[in-house]
């Protein structure tokens, strides 16, 4: 469909303008709509990707430039195409890409560890997960105050607590 | 029949009218979570049959929620442009989505506090709104929402990295929680750039009224956080309500101070504003912009009585392009525009 401003190109952009019972269907090329100033939603902003593909390189450091190219075996993502647009391909991205991400979460978020809520079907197994890692803190904690007995405490209560989580697995 | 479409636009917004007392300087919370579904790729690497059985699944699940049982579903291929542009205009869909339209849906309440859109950046955006400062209280809603929806579909998630999202900006939590802020007396007394730096420094973001990369236009601003992941999401909300609510007693030290030191001065110029508003019969979006936001600044300190706040907040929507547009069966050039305008705020305002 061409363009009713300048007959010449592509329209590409089409308004349905509805007054009362009237209907008036007007379509316009970008060239056309920037013309008549309807273009200021589409102006891109800055790019999310500049901001990060900046990121992406400062968080990579040194040494680190890996020779073979990662890619995803899921959805064939490839790390530089993430490099690029700043979007990953599908949630196993995450875990191939994980040597990756962890330097630039940090720069990112300040943090590489998940927090917050849980699906239901997760919870089970997270909450096992952070009690096992809030104890180990403790452990830390307690060894420099040199409490061995609490530190006894303590690795055993992570000792059960991770067969528990073997046992649990099993019985899957 | 009435489109679903011109039922959700026929309506105005419940965070824009209820704003009376609340919305002064803070005009709205909002709170929005992203989500993606087990198994598949995200929206950007997914073929459009895969994008359309999304689709699907996430309609029938949201729209199966108890929030959302009556709220209007729109498949953006169906509606025009300008009608996406309108949605945009409204903030109910991201700018992106204007673009971006195939096999793309947003299922939205009537009142416009609830919203999914469906395979934006993520396969899910949930998001919910409320007038003035309830950050808390939006986020407990989303969030039960969240737990409904999460009940009928199973989401991508890691233990280690939380909600996982096709920009790792968003994972963890993959909620950004925003407060459109009303700000004259801070950009008056120049204390404005103090307060963003040091919104930055607590890793919060301030930006213009339309998000990322916009300008500020009228002394809004939208402040947001940055951070997903490490911390929960009532840490998260908590942070950010207790930041915000520094900024709006800074905007009211300044407010006072400006009525103790020039009321006589202030008083004259947001009634000259207002009349302006009330006179012109050519004008454009951004002094549109500047005057309503002398007006509120007016209304909210009580220089101002026969206007009331939520008139103003609706004409926030309303003189932007589109909106105007939408009522014309030519299309209006700038100039036709700022004359349209001018009579919607003089009828509105008379």
């Amino acid at each position: 469909m061409l363009c009713q401003i300048c007959k010449k190109r592509e329209a590409t952009i089409h308004f349905t303008n509805v007054v009362g019972s009237d209907v008036q269907k007007i379509h316009l090329c970008k060239y056309c709509a920037e013309e008549k100033g309807f273009d200021y939603l589409k102006k891109s902003n800055i790019e999310k990707s500049d901001l990060l593909s900046g990121l992406i390189d400062s968080s990579l450091g040194k040494g680190t430039g890996s020779k073979k190219q990662d890619s995803c075996g899921n959805c064939g993502m490839k790390y530089s195409a993430f490099k690029k647009n700043g979007v990953l391909g599908c949630s196993q991205c995450y875990d191939i890409f994980r040597k990756h991400l962890h330097p630039l979460l940090r720069s990112i978020h300040g943090n590489t560890r998940h927090t917050g809520k849980v699906p239901p079907r997760y919870i089970r197994e997270v909450s096992g997960k952070r009690k096992v890692i809030s104890l180990r803190e403790e452990l830390e904690k307690v060894i420099e105050e040199e409490n061995y007995e609490r530190a006894a405490e303590i690795r055993d209560e992570i000792k059960a607590l991770e067969e528990g989580k073997e046992a649990g697995r099993d019985a899957e | 029949m009435q489109s679903n479409f011109e039922k959700l636009i026929g309506t105005p917004a419940e965070w824009l009218v209820n704003g009376e007392q609340s919305g002064d300087i803070v005009l709205s919370s909002r709170v929005r979570l992203a989500r993606n579904l087990e198994g598949k790729k995200f929206t950007h690497s997914s073929t459009s049959k895969n994008l359309k059985e999304i689709r699907d699944a996430v309609k029938d699940a949201v729209l199966d929620t108890d929030y959302l049982k009556k709220a209007l579903p729109i498949d953006m291929d169906d509606i025009s442009e300008s009608e996406r542009m309108v949605l945009a205009e409204r903030r109910l869909i991201s700018q992106e989505m204007v673009m971006h339209y195939k096999d793309r849906s947003l299922v939205a309440s009537e009142d416009e506090q609830l919203g999914v859109m469906i395979n934006e950046e993520d396969h899910m955006r949930l998001y919910a709104i409320g007038a003035g400062l309830m950050l808390e209280d939006v986020g407990r809603i989303l969030s039960s929402l969240d737990d409904q929806v999460s009940g009928r579909l199973n989401y991508a998630f890691s233990p280690r990295f939380g909600y996982l999202t096709a920009c790792p900006t968003n994972v963890g939590t993959g909620m950004r929680v925003s407060s459109l802020l009303h700000l004259p007396g801070l950009v008056h007394n120049n204390d404005i750039r103090k307060v963003v730096d040091g919104m930055r420094h607590v890793r919060l973001s301030v930006r213009g009224t339309y998000g990322e990369g916009s300008e500020v236009i009228g002394n809004f601003f939208q402040i947001s956080n940055s951070i997903t992941l490490g911390l929960s999401e009532e840490e998260t909300i908590r942070n950010m309500e207790g930041q915000i609510g520094k900024v709006v007693e800074f905007e009211k030290r300044a407010r006072d101070k400006l009525i103790k030191e020039a009321r006589t001065l202030l008083e004259d110029k947001v009634s000259r504003s207002l009349g302006i508003l009330r006179s012109a019969r050519l004008i454009d979006s951004k002094e549109a912009m500047k005057l309503l936001s002398d007006v509120r600044m007016g209304v909210g300190m009580g220089l101002i009585s026969e206007v009331k706040m939520n008139v103003l907040n609706e004409l926030l929507i309303t003189i932007q392009p589109m909106h105007l547009q939408m009522t014309n069966l030519e299309v209006l050039d700038p100039e036709q525009r700022d004359i349209a305008r001018a009579d919607h705020l003089r009828s509105v305002l008379k």
